[in-house]
């Protein structure tokens, strides 16, 4: 696998990210339903989780790139296995709408875990991954994935910081802190 | 509010890895991924209020 695939790769990996995260930010903003704590966390390691595709982008793969994906992976995919068990009993309506019959923390748990299984693949593939950590010039594709993946992220915090204020965020959020009004 | 300092710590991480140096950004992410696991920790010992509690017939 030469260096422009697994540039491609990559990008279209910040491509899911990105999907993944304007999912979670339709969903608060049609449904009105505000993201909880360990929603919030989840968030918090997908734009994690970007962060070894975007070093592969910008400096060539590397398997200590894909490691910190790896990592990250690992911490979203506990995070969101414990949102699953702490709704696992029959009858409990879980948390927030579901989704084509999942809730948002059931998807992001097969989201990390496919994550896992995909950068193991890219690694089994990859007999040939430069060591050269030196920056080149990079398209307007994997480029736009990166501005992407940082502009959604930065909204994630402003809407955090709405949702929040400067207090620790509410077990069950209903209302935006810093606005004082229901979404 | 720690939501939000994360999601900024985050965006940091990400300016360095496209733009500062390529060791910085190791360091950081290494930060950034412990502060995450420890807000997660901590939000592990908080009291579950669980759906079923009180409901549990043995």
């Amino acid at each position: 696998m030469n260096r422009s695939i697994g540039v491609t790769l990559n990008a279209l990996g910040l491509y899911g990210i990105a999907l993944v995260l304007v999912a979670a930010f339709a969903g608060q903003i049609v449904l009105g339903e505000l993201p909880c704590p360990l929603c919030l966390l989840q968030r918090v390691l997908f734009a994690i989780l970007a962060i070894g595709p975007i070093l592969n982008i910008r400096f060539g793969p590397n398997p200590g790139h894909y490691a910190l994906s790896l990592l990250a992976a690992m911490v979203g995919a506990t995070v969101s296995a414990r949102q699953i068990l702490l709704h696992i009993m029959p009858r409990d309506p879980g948390y927030g709408s579901a989704l084509l019959g999942y809730h948002y923390y059931t998807w992001a748990f097969i989201a990390f875990a496919a994550a896992i299984v995909l950068i193991a693949i890219v690694l089994l593939f990859d007999d040939r991954l430069p060591d050269n950590k030196v920056a080149r010039p990079i398209g307007l594709f994997a480029s736009g994935a990166v501005w992407l993946v940082i502009a959604l992220t930065a909204i994630n915090a402003a809407s955090t910081l709405l949702e929040c204020g400067f207090r620790a965020c509410p077990d069950n959020p209903t209302f935006y802190e810093l606005l004082k009004r229901t979404p | 509010m720690e939501f939000a300092v994360l999601f900024l710590c985050v965006l940091v991480v990400m300016a360095v890895s496209w733009w500062g140096s390529h060791r910085l950004a190791l360091a950081l992410f290494s930060i950034v991924l412990v502060a995450s696991v420890a807000t997660y920790l901590h939000h592990a010992t908080d009291t579950l209020n669980l759906s079923f509690k009180g409901n549990l017939s043995f």
